[in-house]
């Protein structure tokens, strides 16, 4: 190994790493240096459970809180292992899942404050290229707009496709039979689905160029 | 009398034109673009052309569709497109109880599906706060290993097909169909095993498994080594998979790729180790990795990653404990109201689920985070500059799975 990175990726003796059991035993020292780096973002105290460490933030700081978890040198999550969108009936939210060489836990950030109606989030696009799909999958499956990722199109659904099927008011068929009461409901309608940035002039001549 | 000549409909007359509407399968959408990116990509520049692969092709294993932009034979940039195989497992699952979660989470990593069911089991089980007895840990263990041959061996042989060489891939076959009989053995199916339940497994250990095992592990080793010196070392194959795909460390955590790939650069990130699940933290093993992040590299940790998977099957099979498979639970599952986030080391790197419950027997939040997704993404960024046959063999060492990508 060229750098000194394998000991640390990687806990060379099996008895160092901690099992995954156990209820309550949270990375105190990981707490405590969220606690002091963030101390301004943290929406609520740092929680968790098991093997993963959570914090709240809000949507204004995700940017920074990202960017000083990723370059602080006592922190280093280096490893986006996940992000995803959430749609919990009443607000929309942004669920990031990290992973650091320095502490056992897995480290969950909960982006907060984002409206069902018109939910926007920071890109992290800056710091993990890798999260382009991940976003675009999330603005695909519940209309989250993530500003700065340069290419937000829907990937799994049609183009012109106009609902956010992940949403929870949209229904499948199926629902009816969960809550009678609520009957089948039509798909929602969802705002034009992207902010057109191309200029129509690109595409002629991108159109031209290639006949 | 002469009957009055009919004109003959011919594709051959250049007279004729059949105009067929522009479709989205078309290589210029027929809609403005809507990113910058897009407006980027389908700007042409001096001998620049468009071309499409897919969606049915059979090297991009699975249902991918891919427009480059070409430069004669070289790529300039390329456009994967996704969800031809969509068919929205989340929604599913958010509208089906725990129990039935395994078995529409089970065809998602359908090569190696034994892992793509195990994490929600795995994030169900964080939910309930249940202790899964040792015996059933081992024999997940011992399940998952036995998988991770089998895709391995199927994948080297793929990468050689997807060359232009076809024998390979049946040796990885002969393999992959010794572990298949013993794992039908084990679970009844030979492809989606339906295994793992939440609390433990669904059956025993039997006399046929065994003694399948028992036989297999006799010659494993030896067999793999020697139907793979078919290619280690062929010149063909090397020259076209060497310095090919080439990608360092930083990139590759800024492309958030995981196993195989994240390790042919040199980072030993491996779930396993990193954040031990199971009974790993008590099995020895060693995380192979190369330096050279390049496709041949990518290949070849395949095989060391297997005789590290025949040394864990090794172990299990001399400390597997007795006891019971199943913890005591109830039959209708209501985990407390909460979040939990499990992840595994599935063949293709980082297999992942976090799972939100509102104390109802469904999940309330079902996210599958499958690492084909994520690394089928950086094939954008290793094919430029390469020729158009080679982005087969970036693909194929990345070795996504489109049951998984397109969820």
């Amino acid at each position: 190994m060229a750098t000194g990175l394998s000991g640390a990726w990687a806990p060379p003796c099996p008895q160092a790493s901690r099992s995954t059991e156990g209820g309550s035993d949270l990375d105190r020292a990981l707490a405590r240096r969220l606690q002091t780096a963030l101390a301004g973002h943290l929406r609520a105290p740092v929680g968790g459970r098991g093997d993963t460490t959570e914090i709240l933030v809000d949507v204004a700081n995700v940017a920074d809180v990202m960017r000083t978890i990723h370059d602080d040198p006592g922190l280093r999550f280096e490893l986006l292992a996940d992000l995803c969108g959430v749609d919990t009936s009443t607000a929309m939210e942004v669920v990031y899942h990290l992973w650091s060489a320095g502490s056992h836990d897995w480290l969950r950030v909960v982006t907060t404050g984002l409206s069902r109606e018109d939910p926007r989030a920071p890109s992290v696009t800056f710091l993990w290229r890798g999260a382009e799909w991940a976003e675009r999958e999330a603005y695909d499956m519940f209309g989250i707009v993530f500003e700065g990722n340069r290419d937000l199109r829907r990937i799994y659904m049609p183009p012109d496709y106009r609902s956010f099927p992940l949403r929870k008011d949209f229904l499948l068929p199926d629902d009816a039979s969960r809550s009678p009461g609520e009957g089948v409901r039509p798909m929602e309608a969802a705002p034009e689905p992207a902010v057109l940035t191309g200029t129509p002039a690109d595409l002629r001549h991108a159109r031209e160029a290639a006949r | 009398m002469t009957a009055p000549e009919t004109k003959v409909r011919s594709l051959d007359d250049p007279t004729m034109f059949v105009d067929t509407p522009a479709t989205i399968y078309d290589a210029i959408p027929p809609y403005p673009p809507r990113t910058e990116r897009e407006a980027e990509f389908y700007t042409l520049r001096d001998g620049e052309m468009l071309i499409n692969i897919g969606p049915q092709h059979p090297s991009t294993h699975g249902v991918l569709r891919v427009v480059l932009k070409i430069d004669g034979e070289r790529i300039v940039d390329l456009d994967p497109v996704l969800g031809y195989l969509h068919r929205g497992v989340e929604k599913i699952c958010e509208n089906s109880d725990w129990h039935m979660v395994i078995s529409h989470c089970d065809p998602l990593e359908y090569i190696a599906s034994m892992f793509s069911e195990y994490v929600p089991v795995l994030a169900a089980e964080k939910l309930l706060d249940v202790t899964v007895p040792r015996r059933a840990d081992y024999i997940r263990v011992l399940a998952c290993e036995l998988n991770r041959i089998s895709s391995h061996a199927l994948f080297m042989g793929w990468l050689a097909l997807d060359l232009g060489g076809i024998t390979p891939i049946l040796y990885g076959f002969l393999e992959r169909d010794e572990i298949v009989e013993m794992l039908a053995a084990l679970t009844g199916q030979r492809l989606l095993f339906n295994y793992m339940r939440i609390g433990g497994v669904n059956g025993d250990l039997n006399h046929e498994f065994m003694s399948r095992l028992g036989d297999w592990m006799s010659h494993a080793l030896r067999r793999i080594e020697d139907s793979m010196t078919l290619i280690n070392s062929n010149e063909i194959f090397v020259g076209r998979t060497r310095g090919l795909g080439r990608i360092d460390r930083q990139t590759a955590l800024r492309m958030c790729l995981t196993g195989p790939p994240l390790r042919a650069t040199g980072i030993p990130y491996d779930v396993r180790r990193a954040h031990p699940y199971s009974v790993y933290p008590e099995l020895e093993f060693e995380i192979p990795t190369r330096e050279e992040g390049d496709s041949y590299a990518r290949y070849l940790l395949h095989l060391d990653e297997i005789k590290q998977s025949v040394h864990i099957i090794d172990q299990v099979l001399h400390r597997i404990p007795d006891g019971p498979i199943m913890a005591k639970l109830p039959r209708l599952l209501r985990p407390r109201p909460g979040r939990a986030w499990a992840a595994i080391e599935s063949p293709r790197g980082q297999y992942g689920v976090y799972a939100m419950s509102d104390g109802t027997d469904q999940p309330f939040r079902l996210r599958i985070h499958d690492p084909s997704f994520f690394n089928l993404q950086s094939v954008g960024l290793l094919s430029p500059g390469h020729l158009i046959a080679d982005i087969m063999a970036i693909m194929a060492s990345l070795d996504p799975i489109m049951g998984g990508v397109d969820k």
